[in-house]
């Protein structure tokens, strides 16, 4: 059973959008909302595996709701008809339905979900669910950097930098702000893939390239990017012992 | 070219006729003798003038100097000048030997007299030269603004009709979804729901023909258009009307105050969580037809001032009423924005 959230801001979209997923019986809409705060509140107390998202709504737009999320779930946006919105689909290869939804279309969109559900259960994801706000390597979060916008699993992120108040993240060839601490961070991060290399940064540990020794018996990472990281002496202590395990 | 060719040849004879009577005149006054001899002299010039100031001119058409740059144009032009005063000459003394084969020798040589000849001639050829030119840059400046003119009168035009065509896609979309939604809900408003989004459809396609419609038509469209958005928004969309009666026949440019009011929808009560009210007015004032547009919101100073939809309503308004209509947009007692048009009465 798959549990879903639907976040639209017109009632009757809602109302037609759960008319079309009866025909989807292990969809079950546990939970609707009007606009992206209630949005947020749902998502975070029912913890759903679907939500679909209509992007422009009063307050805030869907993509501005998923950017606060710490954690992103699977989502198909819904939207009528938005050259903005489809542009950023376009570049971002997200799944969208345009409203009046075409009942073959969402059976597509469901489709594609299942297949990729599918394939993280195989790659052993069974392991500990135990404590819930720690996030896992193969979460997504949801970036939302300007016009653009992407979903990253975490496992694809190798660097965490810190500029101010803001984290930048690094992966494939983006490197995006988002608006969260490093220390604020590396609590909800997997400790045993995430490192905290000194006071600006912090590594995915399945990301490094190489390692070189530096000044004063600390350490020089490359991470696969190219980026170079120094570990700083007293992290160096605890990042060998890691390592050594 | 047939009206420029009827002007060259009134100023070509009108301008060798005046230096003829200028130099007969020139001759009185000096006491000179007015003699047959020079009569002829004169009309020799004359007529030799304007022949190889024509061939000239065929020339300088047929090679396409007038297009060149000045620079270019400029050592040709000093060339050609050069070479046509010395034609002059020669086809002159020609001419006069034939009329009198005993004229040659008078008191000059030859050599001399071929180049006081040469000199004289540059004195008319060089200024109707400079005429000439002067006189197609002018004409070359004057069809330039024409055209200029021209594309600007027809860039307003496709303006005109891409605005007025214009029905947004988004809204068109949500209500089709509404009404699906509605169909199984309430088919009784599910069915005035296509009648209302068929009106709206069918006068913007109508529009495009008309430069004004009468206000109540206008109206009849945003009702409609209000009470699908209200299928929408429901609870969270009011509307209110104060309409005058008398202003329901005055004249406004079609699908205007459909735009303004779907920006009062898509700025306005779309992004309130709550929803709001739209208020439309209209009503004589000081010998102007107002419209008035208020809407829940606050006014997006970021991006309003100068977006494509106040621009082309302001355009319209001008080319449609001239200086006289206005049309602005501010925001009133802090939580609602009002959109104001001044039309004057016809």
């Amino acid at each position: 059973m798959i549990k879903a959230v639907i976040i639209d801001d017109e009632r009757l979209a809602r109302n037609e959008l759960k008319k079309l997923l009866l025909e989807f019986p292990e969809i079950e809409v546990i939970a609707e909302a009007a606009n992206a705060n209630e949005g947020i509140e749902k998502i975070d107390s029912l913890n759903p595996d679907l939500v679909f998202l209509d992007i422009q709504m009063p307050g805030k737009t869907g993509f501005d709701m998923l950017a606060e999320l710490d954690k992103a779930p699977d989502v198909i946006f819904t939207t009528a008809y938005d050259d903005y919105a489809l542009k950023a689909f376009e570049v971002n290869a997200l799944d969208y339905l345009l409203k009046p939804v075409e009942p073959r279309r969402l059976a597509d969109a469901l489709h594609k979900l299942h297949l990729e559900e599918n394939r993280e259960k195989e790659g052993g994801e069974d392991e500990i669910q135990a404590n819930r706000s720690l996030l896992h390597e193969h979460d997504q979060v949801f970036v939302k950097d300007g016009e653009r916008c992407w979903f990253v699993k975490l496992s694809d992120i190798r660097l965490f930098e810190s500029v101010g108040n803001y984290a930048k993240i690094y992966f494939g060839s983006n490197k995006p702000l988002i608006l969260k601490s490093l220390n604020a961070l590396e609590e909800r991060l997997d400790e045993k893939v995430f490192f905290r290399a000194n006071r600006k940064h912090i590594v995915n540990l399945r990301l490094i390239e190489k390692i070189e020794p530096y000044f004063n018996g600390g350490l020089l990472l490359e991470m696969k990017g190219g980026e170079k990281i120094e570990v700083s002496r007293r992290q160096t202590v605890k990042f060998k012992e890691m390592m050594s395990l | 070219m047939r009206k420029s060719s009827k002007y060259y040849w009134w100023l070509q004879i009108g301008g060798w006729g005046l230096l003829a009577l200028i130099l007969i005149l020139i001759n009185l006054l000096f006491g000179q003798r007015v003699d047959e001899q020079f009569l002829v002299g004169v009309l020799v010039k004359v007529l030799v003038g304007i022949l190889v100031t024509h061939l000239f001119r065929i020339y300088i058409h047929y090679s396409g100097w007038l297009q060149l740059p000045v620079e270019k144009a400029l050592l040709r032009l000093v060339i050609g000048v050069l070479i046509v005063c010395l034609l002059d000459t020669v086809i002159r003394i020609r001419v006069i030997q034939w009329l009198d084969p005993n004229a040659g020798g008078s008191k000059y040589l030859f050599s001399t007299r071929f180049l006081l000849m040469t000199v004289e001639n540059g004195l008319y050829i060089i200024p109707w030269t400079l005429i000439f030119f002067f006189f197609h840059y002018i004409e070359a400046n004057r069809k330039q603004q024409l055209d200029t003119l021209k594309l600007e009168a027809l860039v307003k035009e496709l303006e005109l009709k891409t605005i007025k065509s214009h029905i947004n896609p988004h809204f068109i979309f949500n209500a089709l979804n509404s009404i699906r939604a509605l169909i199984d809900e309430n088919p009784l408003r599910a069915r005035t729901a296509i009648t209302e989004l068929s009106n709206i459809l069918r006068s913007s396609m109508q529009t495009e023909k008309q430069e004004t419609v009468f206000f109540e038509k206008e109206l009849d469209i945003v009702k409609d258009y209000l009470a699908l958005e209200h299928i929408r928004f429901e609870d969270r969309l009011k509307v209110q009307y104060d309409i005058a009666e008398d202003t329901l026949t005055q004249p406004v440019p079609p699908m205007m105050l459909q735009t303004l009011v779907e920006n009062a929808i898509k700025h306005g009560i779309s992004k309130q969580v709550n929803g709001g009210t739209v208020i439309i007015v209209s009503r004589m004032k000081n010998n102007y037809h107002q419209v008035l547009i208020r809407n829940t919101g606050k006014l997006d100073q970021s991006a309003n001032e100068d977006g494509f939809g106040l621009i082309s309503t302001r355009n319209r308004l001008q080319l449609l009423f001239g200086d006289h209509a206005n049309f602005r947009i501010r925001e009133v007692n802090g939580n609602m924005v009002e959109a104001e048009l001044h039309i004057p009465l016809t």
